[in-house]
């Protein structure tokens, strides 16, 4: 077995709304090894989106403990936790999130920027990067300039930027058509081969039947995780 | 950490945003650029109008006490054996005496007697003002002899009729002839000229004498040729006059006896004169009290242009804060992907002050033309300091942090996950 890369333990995430608060996430138990390919159902309401941005270090459990990599990141301050997205989180976004001011290049070295990177190395890493998610002819462009595909595929070669130890996509594919769908899937399914981690939210059967398990939540609470046989670990 | 090449990544950054929105950028600086504007322009201006006055006084010498006669109020002709129904007042040669005997660092002490006269020459005829002094004059009032020489001691002693007259006098008197060693006659009496000088310093002989037209004579000659009484032709009449001595300059050895000086002699003359008829005047007093001034104007000057600034920094605050809400999906995103609160607070901070810094420059830049042309259009001098571009900026530049800072904060305080839900 590879190591815990995530781990959930009774993880309780309660909104201050009102005298009682709202729970999202009511004692979720979570484990993902390195190298996983995993999707995460529910229906809207289930405490998905909540679930990323924990793991995503973007928020704190209310209760609960969460360790990335062997470090626990529930207690952490926001500066720590501005660290950890840094430097072990790849985030992907429905909307894509591009700076539309920036280049191509210039997106995808934002995480190096913040990690104090230099200039002169910030610039081959992001073009190799550019090249790798097949872009290495688009790279001066913005971002206006470019099909939702090649979008994504700036914004996958930005999570990528900091070698990070999960990629976070947040339905990735919810603004794309399903050719375009396919190929964001086939680029993820050639990162899991080459042994990334990848957490996916996703609400489409089809698109999570990609990943070799699903967790499905409900009510804040994880109410199965399925193995798809198919697919063995990437190992 | 690499940490100064983040901080020249983060400079690049804040100045990327400005590039990319040249043109609200302009709009958005327009006021510091006024302001900085306008300080420049005004200080400049004010600190060549303090200078040139601050010249006038140097002028004087700022190591000399001026004690000047003055006519009392309610001057009375004394009808005294001594007066012999003249008008008797001012500094007498006693209180000269006094003055250089009893105030310490007194390096020289010159008198002078001032009447108003005809000169007469070749069928010219011009009224002039004779001044009777010592050779010590030259020095104390820094006069300027470009032909001849001054007066010696020995004139004095011997009472010569020798006298050193203004260039434009020489030029009025004598034409085109040469002045030195020719005679005309003062009063009816004959002088000799013996040095040509430049011009008097006006201030130092005080208003009513006319410093292109002075005739300068021994204090002694003038005396023994003129005698010590002095007929006043006005309206309805003459009135006679006895003035022993109408100024006296102390030049003191430096500058630090002259204000303990002045005070000795304030109090000296005072008791023994028992009307104002005596008037005590330190350049270096002057000199001190319109420097103060001219702080006091650069002070006012700023604050006036601060109000503006303030304005300025308003609006930069404003368009700032516009810019935090615009670019808060942008502020998400970057903290998503590892930005610190630090990070954006800079990035936001340097952009404002960017903003400002670059407003500064271009407002120094036409600041800087509108003295220059003053002064070419109206010759009044401008003085472009160090200092007069120094405030301005640096006022600038901090208007730019303290516009920036509650902005950059708020963007700093977005919640990440809120911040990319922004549409």
């Amino acid at each position: 077995m590879s190591e815990e890369l995530v781990a959930f333990r009774d993880v309780w995430k309660v909104y201050s709304v009102g005298p009682e608060g709202v729970p999202a996430l009511r004692g979720v138990n979570l484990t993902i090894r390195r190298g996983e390919y995993v999707a995460i159902m529910g229906r809207s309401g289930s405490g998905k989106s909540t679930l990323l941005n924990l793991l995503g270090c973007l928020d704190r459990p209310t209760k609960g403990q969460y360790h990335l990599g062997g470090e626990d990141v529930s207690g952490m301050n926001d500066n720590q936790l501005s660290d950890v997205r840094g430097t072990h989180i790849g985030f992907v976004f429905q909307s894509f999130n591009l700076i539309p001011a920036l280049t191509v290049v210039e997106n995808i070295e934002i995480p190096l920027f913040y990690q104090g990177v230099p200039r002169h190395d910030r610039h081959p890493r992001s073009r190799e990067l550019a090249r790798l998610v097949g872009l290495g002819d688009r790279m001066e462009h913005r971002p206006a300039e470019l099909s939702g595909g090649q979008r994504q595929r700036v914004a996958i070669a930005r999570a990528l930027a900091n070698d990070p130890l999960v990629l976070l996509a947040d339905e990735p594919t919810g603004n794309l058509d399903s050719h375009t769908t396919e190929d964001i899937l086939d680029l993820f399914d050639e990162l899991h081969a080459r042994g990334r981690t990848l957490i996916m939210v996703t609400h489409e059967d089809s698109v999570a039947g990609r990943a070799q398990r699903i967790v499905m939540l409900r009510d804040g609470q994880v109410e199965s995780e399925n193995h798809l046989l198919a697919k063995g670990p990437a190992e | 950490m690499k940490a100064s090449h983040k901080v020249m990544d983060l400079v690049r950054l804040g100045l990327h945003s400005i590039l990319v929105h040249k043109g609200r950028s302009v709009l958005t600086s327009l006021g510091i650029i006024f302001g900085v504007f306008s300080v420049i322009a005004m200080l400049s201006i004010n600190e060549g109008a303090a200078l040139e006055s601050e010249r006038a006084l140097r002028e004087l010498g700022s190591d000399n006490i001026l004690i000047r006669s003055v006519e009392p109020p309610n001057q009375e002709s004394k009808a005294t054996a001594e007066g012999r129904g003249a008008s008797v007042y001012g500094v007498t040669l006693r209180d000269v005496a006094r003055l250089r005997d009893n105030i310490p660092g007194v390096m020289r002490c010159v008198s002078v007697h001032k009447t108003q006269k005809y000169a007469h020459y070749l069928g010219r005829n011009l009224s002039v003002t004779v001044l009777g002094t010592e050779p010590t004059y030259a020095q104390a009032a820094r006069t300027d002899v470009v032909a001849g020489r001054f007066l010696t001691a020995s004139d004095v002693l011997l009472s010569k009729p020798y006298c050193v007259i203004t260039r434009s006098l020489a030029r009025r008197l004598f034409g085109y002839l040469d002045p030195l060693g020719d005679t005309f006659r003062l009063a009816g009496e004959p002088f000799v000229v013996v040095g040509v000088l430049s011009q008097l310093p006006s201030s130092l002989s005080g208003q009513d004498i006319d410093v292109d037209n002075c005739v300068i004579i021994p204090i002694s000659t003038d005396r023994t040729r003129f005698g010590e009484y002095e007929v006043m032709w006005g309206q309805g009449g003459s009135r006679m006059e006895k003035v022993d001595v109408h100024q006296v300059i102390l030049q003191m050895e430096g500058e630090k006896q002259v204000l303990d000086g002045a005070a000795i002699a304030r109090s000296l003359l005072g008791r023994y004169h028992d009307q104002p008829d005596f008037e005590v005047t330190v350049p270096l007093e002057l000199l001190e009290q319109r420097q103060k001034q001219r702080r006091l104007w650069n002070i006012m000057f700023l604050a006036i242009a601060s109000v503006s600034l303030l304005v300025g920094g308003i609006g930069i605050m404003n368009i700032m804060l516009a810019s935090v809400t615009e670019r808060t999906r942008e502020i998400g995103i970057r903290r998503a992907l590892g930005a610190k609160r630090r990070d954006i607070i800079a990035q936001f901070l340097v952009e404002a002050v960017s903003l400002t810094t670059a407003g500064g420059l271009i407002g120094i830049a036409t600041g800087m033309l509108i003295p220059m042309g003053i002064e070419r259009a109206l010759s009044v001098p401008a003085v472009i300091s160090i200092q007069t571009l120094f405030w301005p900026f640096l006022m600038a530049v901090s208007v730019g942090l303290a516009s920036g800072v509650y902005p950059a904060f708020r963007a700093a305080r977005l919640d990440p996950i809120e911040a990319l839900r922004h549409e």
